[in-house]
């Protein structure tokens, strides 16, 4: 009885014990949920104020660092280098590449094989150069580039069917004091206004006569040096000169003289006559010694010869859809000496003294611009004289082109013409028809005047 | 001889301006406008392109090769801008002072940042920028990090004046500041326009309207009549506010849109005294955003 006494009571007591134990059970786990809560906290707290000494820390190093730095810059947009290129265009290459494709339809009133022989006699015997049909004039690469802070080079290489030409590789220095500038390699003469541009450049499909009777079909394009100077004057006034290796085998010729052989001269003014007009001009001289045989096939002229020019243009661009050109040169050439059969070897003395010139005009409307131009030769002198005896060498030769352009952006051009050319001296007309096609990419080059 | 020698020498001398006036030369009318508040009677000053010159279609001239050929400072638009005229420019001044590179080659894009950058570009795009939108004239923020560079270049080519210049450009920090608060409550926000350029961009984001089309189909290449036909249909369905452009763009298209849709032409400046001659870059910016209400 007492035992079982005794088992009741302690299991009613377990029992009952039983309860406040699983309440002490709860409050402890609560107990040491809080205790882990206060201890996380703590230590968020800590990492807090590690987290904010370091980052103290961090800007007082960046204020000694700013305040070492002889200018502190506390703006919220980062100052970027204040240099930048000449061609601008940083997203272009470097060097600065194009290609300019040149190519054309041609038809002429002359059959083929009298093209080639239709020179302008008394001037010189170098025929037509052109296929009836398509034709290729080039796709010309132009390389353009800084060497350094002094010097900027160029070059242009047309590409023919027949190859690669180098037509001008120059540097041209850009820091000389005094308003002195040199440039030097192979480069289109300063000589005139047409000569120094490249052909894709022209305003008419072809040059003028006066230019390929005296010298030659792309104008002269030598090896040498030239000086230019710009004086500190209330106008523009450039002053040039070059020393040239005369190569040009309508003028000159590579084997005159062991050395350079050929000098130019040129002067051009310019002024403002509006707010949109400007005019141009000035005169030049070209001169050397001569040994070629540009007159007539077997014959070879030794001597010396002067080329006398001058240039004026007027531009009026009141707005980028609206603008006229009027251009015009005049040249002057004298040449006396020998002129040899290379097969008799007898010789003759020969003077000449021929003068020419064009007047082109362009009208732009929009992406439209037409152009007309009039060349004539022997204008004021025609003398021929061969042994003191002047051998008249017929009709005047000149010629009319008219030109319509359509130009959809400035890097595509499209371009009709028509010539009417009396240059043959024979009464017969070559009318000529150029449907021509240029294209430019790659890096934008800036024009000139 | 003594006295023809001594008269020569007198000449020589004379030549030589008589003013240590620093000779600045700039491209576009905002930037000599710009110049001018900091500079003030310090600075000779030569702007080469006209207020009512489109900047895209500027060509060379003599005369500018001049001008060049006399600056200390040449200050430019940049991002491209010029590149048509201003490298044939600084090559042929001969100007050892205005070469990239140099203190007196002062390309305003330098002090900003640009919107529209473009990361692949060709020309079939028409003719997009490379460096980016270029027309940042017309963001006064922008504006006033270019007139801080150019009292710090003014200070360094002239020491002698560098508190001149620094005052000069507190007082236009300070004016802008006032301007700006005054422009911003002109402007209601969240207008949407249709423009005839990329003109406007750093206009838009800057006061917080919307271009939401343009009169060219491509950057500088412009509409055909099928574009424009399918441009008045968006017209007339987004109902725009107005059609921006500036005198430098023909009116043909703007005034076709107008008469089919009923929405009004707006003719902005597209530089400072375009419109309104004898302006500086503030009367500028007011007549830019009276127009726009």
């Amino acid at each position: 009885m007492r035992l079982r006494t005794t088992l009741l009571f302690l299991l009613v007591l377990s029992f009952a014990c039983s309860l406040p134990a699983f309440a002490d059970d709860f409050e402890l786990r609560l107990k040491v949920l809080e205790d882990t809560l206060k201890e996380q906290q703590q230590k968020i707290q800590e990492q807090q104020k590690v987290i904010d000494g370091l980052t103290d820390e961090l800007s007082a190093i960046k204020g000694a660092q700013a305040a070492a730095m002889p200018v502190a810059a506390p703006v919220s947009e980062p100052k970027p280098s204040k240099l930048s290129g000449l061609f601008g265009g940083a997203a272009m290459t470097n060097p600065y590449l194009s290609l300019i494709l040149d190519t054309y339809l041609y038809s002429s009133s002359i059959r083929q094989d009298g093209l080639a022989g239709r020179g302008i006699p008394g001037y010189n015997r170098f025929g037509i150069d052109r296929r009836k049909g398509f034709n290729l004039d080039s796709a010309e690469l132009f390389i353009f580039a800084p060497v350094d802070p002094y010097f900027n080079l160029y070059a242009n290489i047309p590409m023919t069917e027949n190859g690669a030409e180098v037509e001008e590789a120059y540097f041209v220095t850009s820091s000389l004091p005094a308003g002195l500038q040199v440039k030097g390699g192979r480069f289109k003469s300063g000589f005139g206004r047409i000569n120094g541009q490249h052909p894709h450049a022209w305003d008419f499909a072809d040059i003028p006569l006066i230019y390929r009777a005296t010298l030659g079909d792309e104008g002269i394009s030598e090896n040498g040096g030239q000086v230019t100077y710009l004086p500190d004057l209330p106008f523009y006034l450039q002053l040039g000169a070059e020393a040239l290796q005369g190569a040009n085998d309508h003028m000159f010729g590579a084997d005159a003289k062991g050395g350079p052989h050929a000098f130019a001269g040129f002067a051009k003014a310019s002024l403002d006559t509006g707010d949109y007009s400007t005019i141009l001009f000035g005169p030049s001289v070209l001169f050397g010694s001569t040994k070629n045989n540009s007159i007539k096939e077997l014959t070879t002229l030794t001597g010396n010869s002067q080329l006398y020019g001058f240039e004026s243009v007027y531009k009026w661009k009141p707005s980028k859809d609206k603008g006229l050109v009027v251009q015009g040169e005049y040249f002057y050439r004298r040449q006396a000496g020998n002129l040899t059969d290379d097969l008799t070897l007898t010789s003759n003395s020969l003077r000449r003294a021929q003068d020419g010139f064009y007047v082109q005009s362009l009208y732009q409307m929009g992406r439209w611009r037409a152009g007309a131009r009039y060349d004539l030769l022997d204008f004021l002198a025609h003398d021929y004289i061969l042994d003191g005896q002047d051998k008249g060498q017929g009709p005047r030769p000149w010629r009319v082109s008219g030109a319509l352009e359509f130009n959809p952006t400035e890097f595509s051009r499209l371009r009709l013409q028509y010539n009417h050319d009396m240059s043959g001296r024979d009464g017969r007309a070559n009318d000529e028809c150029f449907f021509q096609l240029i294209f430019g990419i790659g890096a934008h080059a800036a024009h000139t005047f | 001889m003594k006295r023809i020698i001594l008269s020569v020498v007198f000449i020589v001398l004379s030549a030589v301006p008589a003013s240590a006036n620093v000779n600045v030369v700039a491209t576009l009318p905002w930037i000599g406008s710009i110049v001018k508040e900091i500079g003030r009677d310090k600075v000779d000053l030569k702007i080469l392109v006209k207020p009512s010159q489109d900047p895209h279609f500027i060509e060379a001239k003599p005369s500018m090769i001049l001008s060049v050929y006399k600056a200390d400072i040449l200050m430019f638009n940049g991002l491209d801008l010029e590149t048509g005229y201003l490298p044939v420019l600084i090559e042929s001044s001969r100007n050892p002072k205005v070469q990239p590179g140099q203190r007196g080659n002062f390309d305003c894009s330098n002090f900003i940042s640009v919107l529209e950058k473009p990361s692949t570009v060709d020309r079939s795009m028409g003719d997009v920028h490379p460096l980016g939108n270029p027309h940042y004239h017309y963001s006064p923020s922008r504006v006033l990090k270019v007139a801080e560079g150019m009292s710090d270049v003014l200070s360094e080519a002239d020491p002698a004046n560098e508190a001149f210049y620094k005052a000069n450009f507190a007082a236009f920090k300070e004016r802008l500041a006032k301007k700006q608060k005054e422009w911003k409550g002109m402007l209601a926000k969240g207008k949407r326009f249709v423009a005839y350029h990329k003109l406007f961009e750093y206009l838009a984001s800057e006061f917080g309207f919307q271009v939401i089309a343009y009169i060219e189909p491509r950057p500088g290449i412009p509409p055909s009549a099928g574009y424009i036909e399918q441009l008045l249909d968006t017209i007339k369905r987004t109902k725009p506010d107005g059609i921006l452009l500036t005198p430098a763009n023909g009116t043909e298209e703007a005034d076709f849109l107008s008469r089919k849709s009923g929405t009004k032409v707006v003719v902005l400046p597209n530089d400072v005294g375009s419109v309104k001659p004898g302006q500086d870059w503030f009367s500028f910016m007011d007549e830019v955003i009276s127009d726009l209400r």
